[in-house]
Parts: C-alpha cells; structure tokens; sequence
C-alpha cells in the first residue's frame, strides 16, 4: 500500500496520454479517409486536406503534455526519484488528469468527423477554406477548457 | 463500413459533373459538330470519339462511372439497386425479341436496344434466355421469365407480361434495399415505386381508363398503397396533388394544375417527379458519412445523362430550343 499513492498518480497520467492519444489517432484517422477520397480525384487539396487533417492531433498533445507534467510533479523526470505520495494524493492527481483524458478522447473523435466534413466542404468550395478550418476548431475549444482544467487542479496538488 | 473515404471521393467527382447552365449553353449551339466540340472537355468527349453515336457514348459514360464506384463503395448493393431496372430492361427487350420471332417475324430481335448498365453481362443474359436456362440468373429471373413464357402463351398480350416483369423489378428492388438495412435506400424505393405508379395513374387517366380495373397496373411497395392508386383515377386529375397531400409527392402535381396545356404540364409533371427522386435521397448531402451518397450521386449523373440526351437531340434534330430547355433536370 506504501506506493498506492504513486500508482494512482501514474494511472492518471497515462489515461490523460493514452486516452487523449487513442482520440486523436481515431479522429485523424477519419479526417485521412476524407483527405485520401478528396485528393483522389484532386491531388492539388494535399496542402488544405493535411491542415484540416491534422486539427484533431492536438488532443493527443493535450494529453501528453497533462502526462509530463504529472511526471514532472512525481519527480519521475530528471532522475531525483519519486516524491512519497499518500493515497489520497495520488487520487487528487489521477482526478487532475481526467478533463483531458475524457475530453481529448471524446472531442478528437468528433473534431475528426467535422475536420472530414470540412474536407468535403473545400473538395467543392475551395475559397472557403478559412470557414472550414473554423468549424472544426470550434471543437478544440473544449480540449483547450479540458486541458486548462486539468492543469489548473494539478497546480493545486500539493505533493512532497 | 465507413463512408468517409467514398462520400469525400464522390465530393470531389461531383465537381465534374455538368450542371443545367452548360447544357443550356449546349442547347445554343449552332449544330451538331458545335455541340460535340462543346463537349470536347468534358468526361464525354471520351467516348464520343470511340462509340458510334451519342446514345452509346452516354451509356458508356454511366457504364464507366459505375464501374469506378464499384471500386471504392463498400456496399456493392447499392450500385446494384441504380443498376438492376437495366437488367429488367433488358428482359424485356430480349422477350419481346422472342415473342416477335416466335409471332413469325425474323427481324424481331432487337439486340442494340439492350443496354450495358445492367448488373448482368448482356451476352450471358441473351444465351440464358435465349437457351432456357435461367438458373443462375439473380433478382428471381429465374422464375420469372417461365412466367412471363406461360402468361405470353396464354394472352399473347406483351402489355401483361411488362407489367408482371415490372412488378418483379420493384420487388426485388425493395429486396435488395432491406438487405442493405440502411432506410433511406428503403425509403428511396419505396418513393420511385409511388413515381412509378404515379406516371401509371396520368397515363391511365388520359386514356379514360376504368378504375376498378387499373389495380394491376400499379406496383406494391410504395409510400402509398396501390388500392389508393387506382382510386385516383376515379377523381379529376387537377385535385390529385390535394388528395395527395399528405405524402410528400402531393407536391410534384401542382404542375397538373397550373398549366393549361396539358402537354406542358405532363412533361413538367414528368421532370418533377424524376426531381423529386433526387430530392427525396437529398438530405444525405449533409452527412459526411451516409451511403445514401451514392445513390444521389448516381441519380445525379444519370439526371446529367438525360440532360445530355435532350440537348444533343434538340441540336441534332432542330427542335425547338425553349422546349428542350423545359425539359432539362435539375440535377445540379
């Protein structure tokens, strides 16, 4: 039990990673099959398709980040070994990393399916490609709230 | 399966296809040759060069556009619901061929009336019927073609047996649409069904038709039932779109009302309800994903196939402009 705190913790960090990853790659994935049909029949959209494309990568890096900072929280970054942590600590910081584990997976899901919709909307009006990049950034905003959010409850974590 | 990939890549072929603007324009060609030249950047030009005709450059157009998709759409079925009243209407062609031949007349086939966008190689479709041996042949052709043998011999009436294959295409075309379970393929179905019996109905009507006997005439399936049908042949034509009114091709008959001419309001009619097929699969535009995409996508090149047919035949054969003009689609 003496490292249950610890284990919490790491659990927390690599949900925000794995989850957030996992949405990201899903989200892109269904972006790419747009991309991939539009530049079939028009292989000069490469430029436009790779941005709105790589919109829902973001989460993934969200996700990460939440995960480092934990890590670096932990002291598990630069070799001066782990801070003790009590269990309920360690739950404080798994709570932390939820937002953007569940948010970023979530949203990069859906940020995909509009990021693919966008795609389609230049393969026919390619003038409008500010319009389609903001619709699916629309989305980001709540990754952006959820990734805030998880930092903000990790500041408040008091380790050590 | 996912759709993405499929509804992008049909986005994109979308921007080929031509809109009711250009065949306008094709319309103000001076002749034929003008036209053709008109056509020298588009997908036709193609086909323009190695068919003999127009009319076979057209179909080889749509052959070649379904043969594309076939590569890249993951429900092959879809294509095959677009693809299959070419096979029934290819039956029908070799039967009447049989029928004519058997009647004494050498010259009854008529071979270049077939058409390659069915789903089944005509030459295997002509030896199959031409051989008896149905066996292996999809859509319950199998026994339908006995049928309409036995209906031929005992009433010699061509009428019957088109209908009795008619109703056999609609059927296994609302076969082939549940298998898909996707409902706006079903839906779709069922509304070219009601389009179907619709055009039944004004023909019926113009000739004064008995509705008491006009039930076989119409088709089961469809949105609304075929008792209802042929009950409208009992009312004046100019309130069937208010009897109508509370399906969705009430709509469609307000042209039957509004012209006087009664050409111009069929052919008017008759464009709306090839429209309306559209329109009903349109709602699927929105979805970045919905299989019904291709349906819509196929209607819409053979709305762009029709178009081109009645601008080239307007030009070739020197009809009047304006009418031909009245008959353009909307299909984009």
């Amino acid at each position: 039990m003496e490292h249950l705190g610890l284990s919490l913790a790491l659990f927390g960090a690599a949900l925000a990673a794995a989850l957030a990853g996992i949405g990201s790659a899903i989200g892109i994935g269904v972006a790419g099959g747009a991309a991939a049909g539009v530049m079939t029949e028009d292989p000069n959209k490469f430029g436009s398709c790779l941005i709105l494309q790589a919109l829902p990568g973001t989460q993934g890096i969200y996700g990460l980040l939440i995960a480092f900072f934990v890590l670096n929280k932990l002291g598990l970054l630069g070799g001066a070994g782990a801070v003790a942590l009590t269990w309920n600590q360690g739950l404080q910081i798994l709570a932390s990393c939820l937002p953007i584990a569940v948010v970023g997976w979530y949203s990069a899901i859906w940020q995909g399916k509009t990021s693919a919709a966008s795609i389609q909307m230049i393969s026919k009006k390619p003038e409008a490609m500010g319009k389609a990049i903001i619709l699916p950034a629309m989305v980001e905003t709540y990754a952006v709230l959820a990734l805030l959010t998880s930092i903000l409850m990790l500041m408040g974590v008091q380790v050590g | 399966m996912s759709y993405v990939y499929t509804v992008a890549r049909l986005r994109g072929m979308e921007n080929h296809i031509l809109d009711t603007a250009f065949f306008s324009r094709l319309m103000d060609s001076a002749g034929i040759d003008d036209a053709l030249k008109a056509l020298g950047e588009t997908s036709y030009s193609q086909w323009l060069s190695q068919s003999a005709g127009f009319d076979k450059a057209i179909d080889s157009e749509i052959l070649a556009t379904c043969e594309e998709l076939k590569t890249f759409v993951p429900d092959k079925e879809l294509l095959d619901i677009f693809r299959l009243p070419y096979d029934f209407h290819n039956v029908k062609v070799l039967l009447k061929g049989l029928f004519k031949v058997r009647g004494g007349e050498s010259e009854g086939r008529r071979y270049d009336l077939l058409s390659k966008l069915g789903t089944i190689d005509t030459e295997e479709l002509t030896n199959a019927i031409e051989t008896e041996e149905y066996g292996f042949l999809p859509y319950g052709l199998t026994d339908l073609i006995p049928q309409c043998w036995q209906l031929w011999d005992q009433t010699k009436n061509a009428q019957a047996v088109e209908l009795l294959i008619d109703h056999q295409m609609f059927a296994a075309m609302l076969k082939v649409a549940e298998g898909l379970k996707m409902p706006d393929i079903v839906r779709w179905v069922r509304c070219k069904i009601d389009v179907e019996n619709l055009r039944s109905a004004i023909r019926l009507a113009r000739m004064k038709y008995d509705s008491a006997k006009a039930l076989p005439f119409f088709h089961d399936g469809g949105t609304i039932r075929a008792d209802d049908m042929s009950r409208l042949l009992n009312e004046p034509q100019e309130t069937w779109s208010r009897t109508l009114s509370y399906t969705d091709i009430g709509g469609v008959l307000s042209a039957l009302n509004e012209q006087s001419d009664i050409n111009a309001a069929l052919s008017d009619v008759s464009k709306s309800l090839d429209d309306y097929l559209i329109k009903v699969l349109e709602s699927a535009k929105y979805s970045m994903d919905a299989p019904a995409n291709v349906l819509l996508f196929l209607l819409t090149k053979e709305a762009e196939a029709r178009n081109m047919r009645v601008a080239l035949v307007c030009v070739a054969g020197g009809l009047d402009r304006e009418f031909g003009r009245r008959l353009l689609s909307n299909g984009r």
